[in-house]
């Protein structure tokens, strides 16, 4: 059975390479629901207590989601207990146990090639990088790192574009000066550069700007890829409200401003751009072909109509070796563009935000 | 029913609050209680709170009837749920209720109308009180304001009804969406006493907004407030030096079922006021129970005992649904289920029960003691222990936020467990089943909500 996961998985890697044909995604999604009810048991068990098997599945939206939440608690793979060369943590609070979710070598290089073209489809010519985070080699647990230094790698560009470090307490840090300095002689060389960071990331930049009364003009042609939400390290602010300080103190128009969605128990990536001034179609989280999602109300489980909030479940074929079937605990709306023939989801983030009600301590 | 535009909140929703309209509303406020409100007494209060108390009781005043008849979108509750929760509340309006809070909490009922001898209670005559003792008389403050938090109305309610005593002019700020509950109440003051009811100012807007906070802040004798930790901090930064501030921060309650009360004669009860704790004000009040501790090897089992309370909850939906909730409480409690589910599928010893196809309510029982946080909303979580030492060690980590313990155990042991949980630090314990009906002389947060709002002035005689 093992080799048949294998054997989808080379696959699935051509299909990606030559252009993935959307058709063909609810038969993939079946057949790998199948391979995955046999190899991953605690899946299996999660599905036969909501009752569910894959005899009783007919299409990718009845395949049971893996709340995130339970990824702290058990392990999703279908890969042999020791055989897994590289294991992805979720971010979470300090403290708390991360989610995990285990990578062979095998699998590792469908989720490099799932992340390094639909990023590529997405950003185009990568100039110089500046990557506010750390080294793969610094913070082997983090998917965000490893996807970046994918591109890195695939880029040719050298490793002294990370400038994040990790202090003693695990906390990313950044050297700013010599940041600051970079792109500032960036700007004044007038030679594009890409920037990679979290919003959190970007708020501690913005304020050593800020503190120092610099406002900077990346050349045209630059980027910023911005990612990920604060996870209590940094003050947190709305999105637009972050890209217009990206305006302001780097120069950056709303168009050069590109969000990505993922997490570490994902392989594929969504992709949308910010700013009021973009056609809404622009603005959009959009998944690679080969994954798709869902916006179902917390309510009921059931699909919401256009436009309106739900929980974002994803379906990625990339997570080949895992479950591939997640329900993110994010907020989304699930927006249906028939005009132009495209859809996507807007990202209102974490659910745990949610506003208490009355004097009664809430914690999700 | 249309309501006259008397307060702030009653004008068109497009209209614009600034900090003049607050200011000039303060100014007014204060200039209504000089009038109309400084120089009453005590008893003429406590008569009109217990005319208020009268009326909103009764079925047919249009006050409450206009309360019950709004869509549960607009007040957070279904009509079952706001009815129970109004009628628990405005029962205990009585004469003997409010006397024995001031008397209790000031000394003595006349302490606010006349220089009196602390400990006679009585209205002194010079002639009584000796060479180095004097006479004291309670003030309240000028200017009052309450900041409520969210749809819970009993807060907002409770503080008017104090600074009323207190004969404080008040300004109630509520949270953008929930100030209908507050209006109403104000405006049934407003119907048995119009001059009373020009010393109360109701407004709404969403919390944080400092040009309009700072000037009602500056124009405040006493604030109050119910509200997060980080919500109350922002208050408190903005302070003006000179006006009190009386915090209330978000708080947990919990349920104590002792063994002796899981015998045939006694468990259905203990289920049935679980479920009345758990579904009053839809869990989200601060004395509301979130984890309901349960002895173990009573001869209904504790995880028994939860697989009844679930089932009494189920049947409680069909009579009092819980009100609507937002997305992200939803997702809370989506996700706290998914915990639940994944462990009871490998683990014998948690359980969980759940609404089909809803998040109405939620029973998890599990033996890991410890307080791992609550999404609300009909979310119960049950624990078996051994004895108080077991919720000692779960609930340390908020041992300063509990509100309230509800216990179910014979009277004398309700007294031996009542003494541990108070000297731990539990500010109330009361029988489960009454967590959200308090008396009205109850010390929110272990202190004494009059005594804290008032000054003294001392008059010591030749």
């Amino acid at each position: 059975m093992f080799s048949k996961l294998t054997q989808f998985a080379g696959h699935l890697d051509q299909a990606m390479v030559s252009g993935f044909d959307s058709d063909h995604f609810d038969l993939l999604a079946l057949e790998l629901f199948r391979l995955q009810w046999e190899l991953n048991p605690a899946w299996q068990k999660l599905c036969r207590s909501r009752g569910v098997h894959p005899q009783s599945v007919s299409n990718w939206r009845e395949i049971p989601c893996v709340p995130t939440a339970v990824f702290k608690l058990m392990d999703f793979s279908c890969l042999p207990e020791q055989g897994h060369c590289r294991v992805f943590h979720s971010s979470g609070t300090t403290g708390q146990t991360p989610g995990r979710h285990r990578h062979s070598s095998q699998s590792l290089a469908l989720y490099e090639q799932s992340a390094w073209l639909w990023f590529k489809h997405n950003w185009g010519d990568v100039q110089d990088m500046i990557v506010l985070l750390p080294p793969p080699s610094l913070a082997p647990h983090s998917s965000l790192a490893h996807m970046i230094e994918t591109i890195r790698c695939r880029e040719n560009r050298t490793s002294d574009c990370f400038k994040g470090r990790v202090d003693g307490a695990g906390v990313w840090r950044v050297d700013w000066e010599p940041v600051i300095e970079e792109l500032q002689q960036a700007a004044a060389r007038g030679k594009p550069l890409d920037l990679f960071g979290t919003a959190f990331l970007y708020v501690h930049l913005l304020d050593e700007l800020e503190a120092r009364k610099l406002s900077l003009k990346l050349p045209a042609g630059s980027k910023a890829m911005e990612t990920g939400g604060y996870k209590n390290r940094s003050r947190e602010m709305p999105k637009a409200e972050l890209h217009a300080w990206m305006g302001r103190r780097l120069g950056l128009l709303p168009g050069q401003i590109i969000c990505e969605y993922g997490m570490s128990e994902l392989s594929s990536q969504a992709y949308g751009r910010n700013g009021d001034s973009l056609k809404k179609a622009d603005r959009l989280l959009r998944l690679p072909p080969w994954a798709r999602v869902r916006v179902v109300s917390p309510e009921n489980g059931e699909e919401v109509a256009p436009g309106e909030t739900g929980l974002i479940q994803i379906f990625d074929l990339a997570n080949a070796f895992s479950v591939m079937a997640i329900q993110t605990e994010d907020l989304g709306v699930w927006q249906d563009l028939d005009s132009c023939g495209l859809c996507g989801f807007e990202l209102l983030g974490r659910s745990a935000k949610a506003e208490p009600r009355g004097c009664s301590l809430m914690t999700p | 029913m249309n309501l006259p535009d008397f307060f702030i909140a009653d004008l068109p929703a497009d209209a614009i609050v600034t900090p003049g309209l607050i200011t000039s509303a303060c100014e007014a406020l204060k200039r209504n209680r000089k009038q109309h409100l400084k120089s009453r007494t005590t008893r003429e209060i406590i008569h009109l709170l217990c005319e208020v108390g009268k009326e909103w009781r009764s079925p047919a005043n249009p006050f409450r009837c206009h309360a019950l008849r709004l869509d549960p979108e607009m007040t957070g509750f279904s009509r079952p749920i706001l009815e129970r929760g109004l009628e628990d509340f405005f029962a205990g309006f009585t004469s003997e209720n409010w006397s024995a809070l001031i008397a209790r909490q000031l000394g003595g009922a006349g302490c606010l109308d006349a220089f009196t001898n602390q400990a006679s209670n009585h209205t002194a005559s010079p002639a009584s009180v000796g060479p180095g003792r004097s006479q004291i008389l309670a003030l309240g403050p000028e200017l009052m304001v309450h900041f409520a938090a969210g749809n819970l109305p009993i807060p907002a309610f409770m503080g008017i009804c104090l600074g009323l005593i207190l004969r404080s002019a008040q300004f109630i700020k509520c949270s953008s969406k929930a100030s209908v509950l507050p209006r109403l109440f104000a405006h049934s003051i407003h119907a048995l006493d119009p001059k009373i009811g020009s010393c109360i100012e109701i407004a709404a807007w969403p919390g944080g907004d400092a040009a309009l906070e700072t000037p009602l802040l500056d124009e405040a004798d006493c604030v109050t407030m119910t509200g997060s930790d980080e919500a109350v901090n922002s208050i408190r930064m903005r302070m003006p030096a000179q006006a009190r501030f009386l915090a209330h921060g978000h708080r947990v309650g919990f349920g104590y079922i002792s063994r002796e009360m899981l015998g045939a004669g006694s468990v259905n009860e203990m289920v049935s006021r679980v479920a009345d704790d758990v579904t009053a004000w839809d869990q989200n009040g601060c004395l509301s129970p979130q984890v309901v501790y349960v002895e173990e090897r009573g001869e209904v089992e504790s995880d028994q005992f939860a697989g009844r309370v679930a089932m009494e909850l189920g049947r409680r939906e069909t009579l009092e649904p819980r009100g609507p909730i937002s997305p992200e409480e939803a997702a809370a409690i989506v996700s706290r289920r998914a915990i639940a589910e994944a462990l009871a599928l490998h683990r014998a010893d948690v359980k969980i029960w759940s609404s089909p196809k809803s998040t109405a309510w939620t029973v998890v029982f599990e033996h890991d003691v410890r307080y791992q946080g609550c999404p609300l909303n009909r979310f119960l979580l049950i624990k078996p222990v051994s004895g108080l030492e077991d919720v000692f060690r779960g609930m340390d980590g908020v041992r300063r936020h509990i509100s309230s313990v509800g216990i179910g155990a014979s009277p004398t042991q309700s007294a031996d467990l009542a003494l541990a949980l108070a000297r731990w630090g539990v500010p109330r314990i009361c029988p489960i089943g009454r967590m959200q009906k308090p008396p009205l002389d109850w010390h929110q947060d272990g202190r004494p909500t009059l005594a804290d709002m008032v000054s003294w002035s001392g008059f010591e005689a030749e």
